[in-house]
């Protein structure tokens, strides 16, 4: 198993209006739970829950649950959609105390504070206790580069994934991404799994182009991850990873699920793309100078950095997924 | 409280080093002793600067360029007088510091600790040598090659058994380059190859390091300038050579243990889970 996993080129996207009220910006937990045991049906074919989720875990593993709280708390991977993973993985016989919800930043964790919003017994542990520290990463697994003359040239992998953890099911939110574009499956589990990623962007620079795809090549990450579900209940379309304005937070009220992440982060471009040209903003992949802008980036019309949305093909070429449209297969469903 | 310091210094074992350190009175009279900067770490969050980094305020680079000088350095507060201690140690210089209540105790802990070292036959190890026109220019060049923990020694021209030898104004490090110093130590850097760097660290922006070396052993000194700050919450090490035993002591944390150690045939890593200030981490084959 592992990227691109057992449904190479496979898309399932599950929508539905009740999963999140927007006036009041709340999401439905029931819907949410009934859209993804909609949603692992229909990617597996299984006829029921215990079935589907099985083709992935087995009551033997230890499993991982890679969040994304770079956004928090206004726009991070939602405890009602993480919940309803972790349900699922008990009711498989997973014992609670052998499920982890982490991420790279404790304080970010601590945020969205998934304790009381989850079965009990979960772990949730950040790699990071005090920014910086490195005590929560594998010394011995890392990728070694060099981008801007940096000291540091190391980025190490998160302990727990290469110490403890059998299976990672990756839990990303959709939504655009000053440097890297859009922040989606290939995202959260390469610069959410290492150390000292940030050295690779710099003034307008940003080298996520390659470094994304080498770092979600990395074993054992790369094998033990064997699902993506994209949370894209809430979305941002500017600004990301954080939200910078209300205004750029929009409702696609929707998950995807599947096992290869180039597939799925397509979809997550051709998504933000959509959103970006009804504002009337530059698309995700203009390089002209006139929209580069340092600051915070309240009008949509400059940014910071020079996006490297390319980095999802490039993820294709390390065998990490499909890109080719024509080679990807969408089940659509709405509830 | 300048006579009780005063006093550790008279203690101080003539073996130790400790004896290169004294301790100014409030109006002692430091004419004719070179200032030495407070070490610390300066944040400039709001400011453009070449690169990210914080900015460490080292003296290394001056006591490599005057290594028989005699020094002053206001060292106010706990963690800068700890500091300039266990950094005029790890340079074996003479260094006269004058502190504050604040830091007249911390100081003391600090040379307590030092006194308890062993061994003063060690030498500096380095590959790298820096031709010194004493320039202002040259200074700075030395002090990023020292915050880049690119270990080198002065020398007066170019010496075949180092790696490499640095002039400054020569061609591969110009004149016209000095006012970029950041970039003439990447150049240094490059030029040398990380391969062929004695020492590396990993973790930490602010931690400097110095290595010397007696017979096949070696000894090295870690010196965290954000000590005020916090401490460093992990400083991997890789030093060039194998070295089977490794032993760590540490000012303010007697139960230093060194983890994830590994050994090769051409390098050795380990990592020491938290500096608070300085630590001395003994190597043997």
């Amino acid at each position: 198993m592992g990227f691109p996993g057992l449904y190479p080129g496979m898309r399932v996207r599950v929508r539905s209006e009740r999963a999140v009220d927007a006036a009041a910006n709340r999401i439905d937990a029931a819907a949410v739970k009934l859209m993804l045991s909609r949603g692992i049906r229909e990617l597996t074919g299984a006829s029921n829950d215990h079935d589907a989720w099985s083709h992935f875990i087995s009551p033997s593993d230890t499993v991982g649950i890679k969040v994304n709280c770079s956004g928090a708390p206004e726009i991070n991977s939602n405890p009602e959609l993480v919940s309803a993973i972790i349900d699922s993985l008990i009711a498989l016989g997973v014992p609670a105390n052998r499920i982890y919800i982490y991420d790279r930043f404790d304080n970010q964790l601590r945020i969205v504070n998934f304790g009381p919003k989850v079965a009990a017994g979960v772990k949730i542990l950040g790699a990071e206790s005090s920014r910086g520290s490195i005590l929560g990463y594998d010394p011995y697994t890392y990728v070694e580069a060099d981008f801007f003359g940096e000291e540091d040239t190391r980025s190490n992998l998160i302990r727990l994934v290469s110490d403890t953890l059998t299976k990672v099911i990756n839990v990303p939110t959709m939504k655009e991404h000053r440097a890297a574009g859009v922040t989606g499956c290939l995202k959260n589990i390469a610069y959410g799994d290492f150390s000292n990623v940030a050295r690779s962007h710099q003034r307008e620079k940003s080298n996520t182009y390659s470094f994304i795809g080498t770092l979600a090549s990395v074993e054992p990450l790369r094998s033990r991850t064997v699902l993506n579900v994209m949370d894209g209940l809430r979305s941002l379309w500017q600004g990301g990873p954080f939200l910078q304005s209300p205004k750029f937070l929009f409702f696609p009220k929707q998950i995807v699920l599947g096992t290869d992440p180039v597939a799925l982060d397509h979809l997550l471009i051709d998504m933000i793309e959509a959103k970006r040209k009804q504002e009337g903003a530059p698309s995700l992949f203009d390089r002209s100078p006139e929209h580069l802008k340092r600051g915070p980036e309240l009008n949509p019309q400059f940014n910071s950095f020079i996006r490297e949305p390319g980095h999802v093909e490039y993820a294709s070429t390390l065998g990490l997924g499909i890109f080719d449209k024509a080679r990807v297969k969408d089940k659509v469903i709405e509830l | 409280m300048s006579i009780l310091l005063a006093a550790l210094f008279l203690l101080a074992s003539p073996q130790s080093g400790v004896d290169r350190i004294t301790v100014a009175a409030a109006d002692a009279d430091v004419a004719g002793l070179s200032k030495a900067m407070t070490p610390k770490v300066t944040f400039r969050r709001n400011e453009a600067s070449a690169t990210r980094a914080p900015w460490v305020d080292s003296n290394g680079w001056r006591y490599l360029r005057q290594p028989d000088g005699h020094f002053y350095c206001d060292a106010p507060g706990a963690a800068a007088a700890a500091l300039a201690a266990g950094e005029a140690f790890a340079y074996d210089v003479h260094v006269a510091i004058h502190t504050d209540d604040a830091g007249s105790a911390s100081l003391a802990k600090m040379l307590a600790f030092l006194r308890t070292v062993k061994g003063d036959d060690f030498s500096p190890l380095v590959n790298i040598g820096f031709v010194d026109d004493g320039s202002a220019e040259a200074g700075e060049f030395m002090n990023l090659l020292v915050r880049r923990n690119l270990l080198f020694r002065v020398v007066k021209q170019a010496d075949p058994t180092l790696d490499l030898t640095v002039v400054p104004g020569s061609a591969e490090y110009s004149k016209a380059e000095a006012a970029n110093p950041s970039l003439l130590a990447e150049k240094v850097r490059s030029n040398l190859t990380d391969a062929k760097r004695l020492l590396r660290l990993y973790g930490s922006e602010v931690v400097v390091g110095r290595l010397v070396g007696h017979g096949g052993d070696a000894r090295l000194y870690l010196i965290n300038y954000g000590a005020a700050r916090s401490p460093a919450h992990g400083v991997r090490v890789r030093v060039l050579g194998a070295f089977s035993k490794q032993e760590a002591a540490q000012f303010d944390a007697p139960e230093t243990k060194l983890i994830d150690v590994s050994v090769d045939s051409k390098t050795t890593e380990f990592t020491l889970p938290e500096l608070k200030t300085f630590a001395i981490i003994n190597l043997a084959k």
